[in-house]
């Protein structure tokens, strides 16, 4: 049986200036996962993960509802990568497994370069961190509103789409979440705005962990032509690219990124 | 009061279909929008405009900062003024120079900033007013690169290395997050000593108000959202903030930006003034989409919880692309009419709300030369002369030149609270 109450944890980090809120739910061996931009929230696909897995999800500092002001007291994207690394020493992890996806697939990829050790096995999903010419990334961060669900989901009508973009019924709680996304979206975008590449191609040789890379064929965020430019910079990883899907393929196309990704998770 | 002749650079020649065809005024495309000779005249016609002004008795020439734009291709107010601040003394006119919109959110060179308006400051021998914005969503994080949510953080930096660089007695070494420098000893240093008077422009945020009253700074409020609409709220909320940090309410602290048409009638100005402020609106503000104005990261969150609940502090701005000239005018946008319906309207508002110093913007979009100069004319001889007793007897004015007779408090309290942030 596993445990599917999800506990959350503080862990100072940053010399106690900045503390970390990781949500923790599971059981099993021990994976990270790498929120994306607009923040952590549990979706069908951590939900089936956590039956096998003891999922730690740390919240990027400023995304935690009550504690906007820690992105304050990051500067840069070197900041965070230490601020993550300290987190997971701070959380006991001994090379656990790590997901991320899209920003959070960039945090988890910088984490991996920058700490080749640091993870047994990883997974990225549509992630953000390279830029070429040929196919400019979509700036989601100025995107107006409207525009959200066509740059995220290949089908934004589907019935997982609308559950993701679903806000609350109460006038208030939707206003609150409103608030609370679009901040994420601005403390998340501190570390890659304007252009989403801060070196992470010049650094990626140095991951060593095995690496699975999935991406959703039609992502109108970032092309899927990264799928194969990012699979060349990683030693020996593989490349998945998942039909009819837009930028977030674990809940599009969930069933079919839970068969790529439990196989890999669990060699 | 002190009343400014207030102007931007507007491109006058925008295709009739434009606010259908583009998606902004912030990303026209230039080569297939414009032509060379009308960029040249709109930057000839509007120092003309300014040296009108100045000739006709305005206290000074207010001008704005907005790159990459149609609506106003001023990058850097300074030039203007520095030209401004040359002829102005040449004919020994007693105008101010106020640089209002001069961004510090978007400034990645702030030194450049202190040593420009040094500069303006020397030329026009002591007549420069500094005006500091944050910065616009779109100028300062999309043209100029900035993250939003470290435009407020730059902001205080570089106003802090600006004030510093203009009256520290030695050369100092500056280490800080976004500028280092290992010794800053400006020259020439501003006449004006500890410092010029120095300006915000806030669009509402109590914050701002605070950071104004605390610091002894001016503060600005632009009406282009409808005065009739915000000015209430955003003058009470100024007044509550003074009151909660037990400052005293000068007037002459609270700066007001108002679009003006003056004609002989209400029908005539209406007539000849109508289509030129439908262009200003729905071509340049209504024409910035509500995504380049506010991006992620740079309104606090408690901020956007404010905005969501309650948009009144935008006013027309949602209705603007395609507001009629009555809707603009009743929303008080633009206050248009007959000298004495103008009067009426500036004289109640400026002591209602206790506004010391009106910036009239008197050329807005399309609207040529002469009809300017006959704008600017018609408000000097006739409206003019009303508004500039109101508050003169009451108060003493802080916030403005010595040699243009204010009485500058940059007190030794204002310094050492100064030096205490």
């Amino acid at each position: 049986m596993s445990d599917q109450t999800v506990e959350n944890r503080k862990v100072p980090v940053w010399n106690g200036r900045v503390t970390m809120n990781v949500q923790i739910k599971g059981s099993g061996p021990d994976l990270v996962y790498f929120h994306p931009a607009s923040g952590m929230a549990w979706d069908p696909f951590l939900d089936e993960l956590a039956k096998s897995y003891r999922i730690h999800a740390p919240e990027f500092p400023g995304t935690t509802p009550g504690n906007p002001y820690d992105i304050h007291k990051i500067d840069d994207l070197a900041d965070a990568v230490l601020i993550y690394e300290e987190t997971l020493r701070g959380l006991g992890l001994n090379q656990p497994l790590a997901v991320g996806q899209s920003f959070g697939g960039m945090m988890a990829l910088e984490l991996a370069s920058s700490f080749p050790e640091i993870f047994s096995r990883l997974v990225v999903l549509d992630p953000i961190g390279l830029w070429t010419e040929a196919h400019p990334v979509t700036n989601w961060i100025e995107a107006p509103a409207p525009a959200l669900p066509a740059i995220l989901f290949k089908n934004p009508a589907s019935a997982p789409a609308q559950a993701m973009l679903a806000l609350p019924e109460d006038p208030e709680a939707a206003i609150l979440a409103t608030a609370q996304l679009v901040w994420n979206l601005g403390a998340t975008g501190k570390m890659v705005w304007p252009i989403p590449d801060k070196g992470l191609s010049k650094r990626l040789h140095r991951l060593t962990a095995p690496a699975l890379i999935v991406w959703g064929e039609e992502d109108a965020l970032i092309s899927s032509a990264y799928a194969g430019l990012l699979g060349e910079r990683i030693k020996g990883s593989r490349v998945e690219i998942i039909r009819d899907c837009g930028h977030i393929p674990q809940v599009e196309k969930h069933p079919e990124t839970m068969t790529v990704v439990q196989p890999f998770l669990a060699a | 009061m002190k009343v400014t002749y207030f102007q931007q650079v507007p491109y006058r020649h925008l295709d009739d279909d434009f606010e259908r065809r583009h998606e902004s005024v912030v990303t026209t495309p230039y080569f297939e929008t414009t032509k060379p000779a009308h960029v040249a005249s709109a930057f000839r016609d509007a120092l003309d405009e300014c040296m009108i002004a100045a000739r006709a008795g305005f206290d000074g020439i207010t001008i704005t900062e907005h790159s990459q734009s149609a609506y106003d291709m001023i990058p850097n107010p300074d030039l203007l003024e520095s030209a401004l601040a040359y002829v102005t003394e040449v004919e020994n006119l007693p105008v101010a120079l106020f640089p209002v919109g001069r961004s510090l959110g978007k400034s990645r060179e702030p030194l450049r900033v202190a040593e420009e308006q040094a500069m303006i400051d020397c030329i026009s021998n002591g007549r420069l007013v500094a005006g500091f914005p944050v910065g616009l969503a779109y100028d300062a994080n999309v043209n100029n690169g900035v993250p939003p949510a470290e435009t407020r953080a730059r902001f205080d930096e570089n106003l802090e290395l600006i004030l510093r660089a203009w009256n520290e007695e030695k050369p100092f070494p500056f280490n800080g997050k976004f500028s280092q420098h290992g010794s800053v000893n400006l020259w020439p240093r501003p006449i004006q000593q500890p410092r010029p008077p120095v300006w915000i422009t806030g669009i509402g945020n109590p914050k701002t108000m605070e950071f104004c009253l605390s610091r002894n700074f001016g503060f600005n409020y632009f009406g282009w959202f409808g005065s009739k609409l915000t000015g209430r709220r955003i003058f009470d909320r100024f007044g509550s903030v003074a009151e909660q940090l037990g400052k005293p309410r000068n007037p002459f602290q609270i700066g007001f930006m108002q679009s003006v048409a003056v004609a002989e009638t209400d029908a005539e100005a209406e007539r000849i003034y109508g289509p030129h402020i439908e262009y200003f609106f729905r071509k340049g503000l209504g024409s910035i989409p509500t995504n380049r104005l506010m991006i992620p990261g740079g309104i606090d969150i408690r901020g956007l919880e404010f905005i969501f609940r309650d948009p009144s502090d935008f006013g027309m701005y949602e209705k603007m692309r395609t507001a009629s000239f009555r809707e603009l005018r009743d929303a008080g946008c633009v206050i248009c009419g007959s000298p004495e319906t103008v009067r009426d309207q500036l004289v109640e508002m400026c002591i209602d709300f206790g506004i010391g110093n009106l910036h009239a913007m008197l050329q807005y979009g399309s609207m040529p030369k002469a009809l300017t100069q006959q704008n600017i004319d018609l408000f000097a001889s006739e409206v003019l002369p009303h508004l500039k007793p109101i508050f003169a007897d009451k108060y003493d004015h802080h916030w403005w030149p010595e040699r243009l007779g204010g009485k500058p408090a940059v007190s030794e309290t204002a310094r050492e609270e100064e030096d205490a942030l």
